[in-house]
């Protein structure tokens, strides 16, 4: 008798959690893109960080759930070639073919794989095949996608500078790797530009750039974060994955208490990330430089559904075909400098400004 | 099957049973979740093998806890061990040009030198000041972390931030033959490394004076200290040895299963020892065998989340699960022991009520242990609780 | 009958054990009933019935002639039983008074009226001749008086029974006859008292009716005035038990152990043995005798080299060894029996085949080239469990924790003994075992010296170092008081000596 209450009780556990399962999935109705009809399944390995990262790897399953496929994403044990070989191979074992990766660490590893299962397609976003040795070779199943962070770091940079007008402002990166130093460099650009052409007057010094070394230390985000606002700093651009969460956490506590402080956000629009004040919808966050890494992970499942894959292309999304910017909808940017830093967004897709992708002459 | 491995083998089944009810509980089904989870990780050739190379590291880091914890110290510090140790080894792979035969073993031998040398600072600290080795060797593994991570961003550098240059293929213990005769597998020489460490360390505990020395320590080191053992001596020895072995999880890690050193991250590895020795009772082919057990585990996970659609953090939490069961060993030990001695005694009492003499099976106590040959008829018929 | 308290036909089951069988104990009103039985015999489990620890399975409690249902101590409370326990259960930093009224305190208002029960502390403690000061700390009273306060802490919860539990374990002579006095008080004052003892003279002393118990059976209750120490001893044990130690003369040869002048700190970093000499020949057991915690303890470590020494020098057959390691000191001649077998005695979970040769395993033939030789150490440990006496389940296989005590006792001194060492330290070789095996241990430390050995006895029962020894060395506060003889002494000079009279009561 009690075998057959406790079988009652677990099935009766297990279809109450089946239904909530089935109405989670319903939610996703409000997606920015158009369902993708195609027989295909897609499949993602994330990068280190959780799903949910307010940054690339959210990004990149954003896109992917955009498509509305069947999709799944596997999360490695660790960092190594082997880890993210062996996600890869249960992708593929389990049926999904059309594999997304974010960010430069899959290089190695889809150069392998690219060989290694030639009827799957590939797509490496922030970086490029190769053996180890930076000769990219991108098969005709893989494509290579990069983005202008420079071009959004500037554009990023003007906004902020135009709307808060004068001041302290730092910058708190995560590891000190090219798409993490080309933000900075775009954005203090960015400033420059405007304190020279737009009257603003926006300092930034050597003290308040850091790069912490991690993209996961939460707890070192919000102390460096902490250290710069008690200096004075007026805003932070952040591009460090969980270290700037950490930055977020500090930010919107002051701005609780009425501080003028800020945070830029970046890869993603962050701005719900800062909301401080719920029943206003007040964000600490600035703006974002935005890297449309759904854009283009929707884009090429959706080349793919359509049969014209680019397969063996790098293709680079910045300002010119709308890869990078700031979010569409800036709640705590003025009309006015909307305004102004669109005209500055059109001059550098028309080639007038050119956001130099170096940190020559600049701080660090 | 001796007790150990039985008190093992419950742990498992009770992992996997709570993993089950997890499973149920998130909406997915067991039997589908497990079969995938094992397939995953013993479906082919390649995945056999990516099995057991998964597992070779932790086999490694196992035995260090287990080894240290036979002395009775806590060894927490594997993964700054095996992070410091690795390191050495890709040093001394990225700057010295030697053929592969040279080359490789050079690696090995300082990655054990590196981790001995990490542990030796905690083993040194609690056998002259006493400083818990639990707290001093948790400050080592950052220590290490910065450490690695500074000289490898300001000399071994390779083109990525979060990475050494790559080691050539001579100066790593992958082997060709080894990973085609596995479909592909990554799986390369440190597995030889790991079972050669365990045949020596069981080797050492069962068979030599040194392991007597060490395992009196362990048990009781006032005992040992009233012997005449040097307890401080078996302590650093102890701690370095352990250290050495996590060095030795270093170098098959980043010279075997990766072919450079990844900084700013922690090995997982090194925290897994502590539940690979904890399930394998720390004896050194406990820890061989849980390794593999923890291997497959990790190997299966993905296959299995992208087979069932259990999300990887489901996953994740399951297989978290099975292990927080598994290393619960001391607990089933407990209760194993409490079901034992219930059955014994409910023999003796029916066994009292038939022939009307009762007789202890446990003698613990601290009396009639010197009855004389003439009163041994009546020592049958004995009561002695309760006098304490 | 006048019975105050009647425990009768009491069975007491605990899973496989029969703790009680069939127990009849009756206590009169104004008598000493002296409980007696071995460790284990279940005296214990009686008491903890009457102390509503546990419930009898067969028999009755009777008090005052009519049937009580115990069921938990404060019904004991309540019924006026009150017992002192072995280990006192007081608050080292809390004042005597604040120790009786813990639990019960007076209130005035939300304050506690220490005042009013110091008064009544002061005089109960004046009724009973307690001498207890109201207002002094634990921390600053002797073992003795803080005993007292336990009485006290009876009396003042108006106990009429009371149970004392091994009260004179803890008390040098002087405080053991302190303390029979005030029981002698306490009667008179109408209380009735039963006491738990394994030890014969008190009961002899202050006793009128002894109940005696044997593996949880009643062997009977008898006169104390009527009944010699030896047939309890033979009711207790079952046989015959021979009290003195058989010893033939003393054939005294060269002088093993040597000390000058040795000061040693204790755990407090202050010296707790201080500037003490001491000679051991070979042929001789001399004891030291001492109220736990004199010295005794830094000595023999000292000697065998747990601790270091601050000063003076210790000589074995001449040699200074007083910088050599642990090791080295077993090397040239020094086994110890610890006062302490599971905490230094034995490595508890290792099999008797390994802890036979804890400190010869690094030696031929145990090892060869750093590889244990298992059949060597197999036979070895065998012989010593054969020519000792030690039983075990399996034998050397056996884990050393699942031996009985007198067991592993047997198996540290033939460990010892079979090292064949010029100096033998014995430290409290008998504690906790019962008396075939004390008469075992005994006779053996008595062949040793016999066969020209040197041995030391380090020893808190009197009885022990007055009937073992050849000559008595006294220690108090780690000073030597001094070494009398130990066929012309007697108890109460060594009592004197141990509270630190210098010369005894040779000059009364």
């Amino acid at each position: 008798m009690k075998k057959n209450y406790l079988a009652l009780a677990l099935c009766g556990i297990l279809s109450l959690s089946t239904l909530t399962g089935c109405g989670g999935k319903k939610e996703t109705a409000t997606s920015k893109f158009e369902p993708i009809k195609a027989d295909f399944t897609v499949g993602m390995v994330t990068d280190a960080g959780t799903i949910d990262d307010k940054s690339f790897n959210q990004g990149t399953w954003e896109g992917v759930q955009g498509s509305a496929l069947k999709s799944s994403y596997l999360k490695p044990a660790g960092t190594t070639e082997a880890d993210y070989l062996k996600e890869i191979g249960n992708l593929y074992d389990a049926g999904f073919k059309f594999i997304v990766t974010p960010g430069y660490k899959f290089e190695t590893s889809i150069f392998k794989a690219q060989d290694k299962y030639p009827d799957a397609k590939f797509v490496i976003l922030d970086g490029a095949p190769h053996a180890g040795d930076y000769n990219n070779v991108i098969k005709e199943n893989t494509v290579s996608i990069m983005f202008a962070e420079h071009e959004a770091g500037f554009t990023a940079g003007v906004a902020a500078a135009v709307e808060l007008k004068e001041g302290e402002f730092g910058f708190i990166g995560g590891m000190e790797i090219p798409a993490v130093q080309k933000f900075n460099w775009g954005f203090q650009q960015g400033v420059n530009y405007a304190n020279e052409n737009l009257g603003t007057s926006v300092t930034m010094k050597e003290e308040n750039i850091v790069y912490q070394g991690s993209f996961d230390n939460v707890a070192a985000g919000q102390q460096l974060a902490a250290q710069m606002f008690d200096k004075g700093v007026k805003a932070i651009f952040t591009a460090a994955g969980g270290v700037g969460v950490g930055a977020i956490t500090e930010v919107k506590e002051r701005a609780k208490k009425g501080d003028d402080v800020w945070v830029i956000g970046v890869d993603v629009d962050q701005y719900a990330d800062g909301i401080y004040d719920e029943a206003n919808g007040k964000s600490a966050i600035l703006t974002s430089a935005v890297k449309y890494i759904d854009q283009a992970t929707y884009d090429m499942i959706k080349a793919e559904a359509e049969g014209n894959f680019p397969g063996g292309k790098q293709l680079t999304f910045d300002a010119k075909n709308n890869g990078v910017g700031i979010p569409a909808t800036n709640p705590n940017l003025s009309d006015d400098t909307v305004k102004k830093v669109n005209e500055v967004f059109e001059k550098i897709k028309s080639g007038e400004i050119v956001v130099a992708a170096t940190g020559d002459g600049l701080i660090k | 099957m001796n007790k150990k491995g039985l008190v093992s083998l419950i742990s498992v089944l009770l992992g996997l049973i709570a993993g089950a009810i997890f499973m149920l509980i998130t909406g997915h089904n067991p039997l589908e979740g497990f079969k995938s989870l094992i397939q995953g990780g013993t479906l082919n050739l390649e995945r056999i093998g990516n099995t057991i190379a998964t597992a070779t590291p932790l086999i490694l880091t196992g035995l260090s806890v287990a080894f240290a914890f036979r002395t009775g110290l806590f060894n927490i510090g594997t993964p700054g061990q095996m992070l410091f140790g690795g390191f050495c080894a890709t040093a001394v792979g990225l700057t010295y040009n030697l053929p592969s035969g040279l080359l490789v073993p050079l690696m090995v031998f300082v990655a054990f030198l590196g981790g001995a040398l990490w542990a030796f600072i905690p083993g040194i600290l609690k056998a002259l000041f006493n400083v818990h080795e639990v707290v001093s060797s948790i400050m080592m593994n950052w220590i290490a972390y910065w450490v690695v991570y500074y000289t490898i961003q300001g000399y071994f550098k390779g083109n990525m931030e979060t990475e050494s240059r790559l080691l050539a293929d001579t100066a790593t213990l992958r082997a060709p033959w080894l990973s085609n005769l596995f479909g592909g597998s990554y799986l390369n020489l440190g597995i030889f490394v790991a079972i050669l460490a365990v045949i020596i360390i069981a080797f050492i505990l069962n068979k030599t004076a040194f392991g007597y020395e060490l395992k009196s320590v362990g048990f009781n080191r006032h005992a040992a200290e009233y012997a005449g053992i040097s307890v401080n001596k078996n302590i650093i020895l102890s701690m370095m040895i352990a250290g050495g072995l996590a060095g030795l999880a270093g170098v098959v890690q980043y010279a075997g299963n990766a072919n450079n050193i990844q900084i700013g991250v922690m090995p997982s590895q090194g925290f897994d020892g502590i539940a690979v020795a904890l399930l394998g009772a720390n004896t050194p082919i406990g820890a061989l065998l849980s390794a593999l057990f923890f291997g497959l585990l990790y190997s299966g996970r993905g296959f299995m989340s992208a087979m069932t659609g259990v999300p990887p953090e489901i996953a994740d939490t399951i297989i978290a699960t099975i292990i927080y069961f598994a290393a619960t060993s001391i607990l089933v030990e407990r209760l194993l022991d409490k079901f034992v001695k219930s059955r014994k005694e409910k023999k003796t009492q029916s066994a009292a009520l038939t022939g009307g003499a009762v007789s202890s099976t446990d003698n613990k106590d601290e009396n009639y242990g010197f009855m004389p040959p003439n009163s041994s008829d009546s020592s049958k018929n004995n009561a002695k609780k309760g006098d304490e | 009958m006048d019975y105050v308290v009647e425990m009768l036909n009491i069975r007491k089951e605990f899973p496989g054990i029969v703790a009680n069988d069939d127990v009849t104990l009756q206590l009169k009103r104004g008598e000493v009933h002296a409980l007696l039985g071995e460790n284990g015999a279940g005296k214990s489990t009686l008491m903890g019935m009457l102390f509503g620890m546990y419930q009898p399975d067969k028999g009755t409690i009777k008090m005052n002639g009519s049937e009580v249902k115990i069921t938990n101590p404060n019904v004991a409370n309540d019924l006026g039983i009150g017992m002192v326990h072995q280990h006192f259960k007081l608050v080292h930093n809390f004042t005597t008074t604040e120790n009786i009224i813990l639990g019960i305190e007076p209130k005035k208002g939300l304050t506690v009226d220490i005042k009013s029960a110091a008064q009544k502390v002061d005089e109960l403690s004046k009724r009973y001749g307690l001498n207890i000061d109201p207002y002094a700390k634990i921390e600053n009273i002797s073992v003795g008086m803080q005993q007292r306060v336990e009485i006290l802490k009876m009396l003042y919860r108006n106990a009429d029974i009371l149970i004392f539990d091994e009260p004179t374990a803890v008390l040098t002579p002087q405080e053991i006859n302190d303390l029979i006095e005030i029981m002698k008080n306490l009667i008179k004052e109408g209380k009735s008292i039963i006491l738990i003892t394994h030890k014969l003279k008190e009961i002899k002393a202050v006793a009128d009716r002894c109940t005696v118990i044997r593996r949880g059976k009643c062997i009977g209750t008898v006169d104390v005035k009527l009944t010699t120490e030896a047939d309890m001893a033979k009711m207790m044990v079952g046989r015959p038990v021979s009290f003195a130690v058989a010893k033939k003369d003393t054939m005294l040869g060269e002088t093993i152990l040597k000390i000058e002048k040795l000061s040693v700190q204790n755990n407090k970093k202050v010296l707790g043995l201080k500037d003490f000499s001491l000679e051991v020949h070979a042929g001789e057991i001399v004891g030291i005798a001492g109220v736990e915690g004199n010295g005794q303890s830094e000595l023999v470590e000292a000697i065998t080299g747990l601790r270091k020494i601050e000063g003076g020098t210790i000589r074995l057959k001449g040699k200074d060894i007083s910088n050599y390691s642990i090791r080295e000191r077993i090397n040239a001649g020094i086994a110890h029996i610890p006062e302490d077998r599971h905490k230094r005695g034995l490595v508890l979970d290792y099999t008797m085949e390994d802890n036979m040769v804890l400190e010869v395993y690094n030696k031929k033939p145990f090892s060869n080239y750093g590889l244990l030789n298992r059949q060597a150490i197999t036979d070895y440990a065998n012989k010593i469990i054969k020519d000792f006496d030690v039983r075990s389940g399996e034998g050397g296989a056996s884990i050393a924790r699942s031996l009985s005590g007198g067991n592993q006792q047997k198996a540290i001194i033939g460990r010892e003994i079979e090292l064949d060492p010029e100096l033998l330290i014995a430290v409290q070789p008998t504690r906790g075992l019962d008396v075939g095996s004390i008469e075992y241990i005994h006779k053996r430390l008595v062949e040793q010296r016999d066969n020209g050995k040197a041995v030391l006895l380090v020893s808190l029962e009197l009885d022990e170092v007055m009937n073992v020894s050849d000559r008595i060395a006294i220690v108090n506060n780690g000073e030597l008081i001094g070494i009398v003889d130990a066929k012309t002494t007697n108890e109460n000079e060594v009592g004197l000596m141990m509270a630190g009279v210098k010369g005894g009561s040779k000059n009364e």
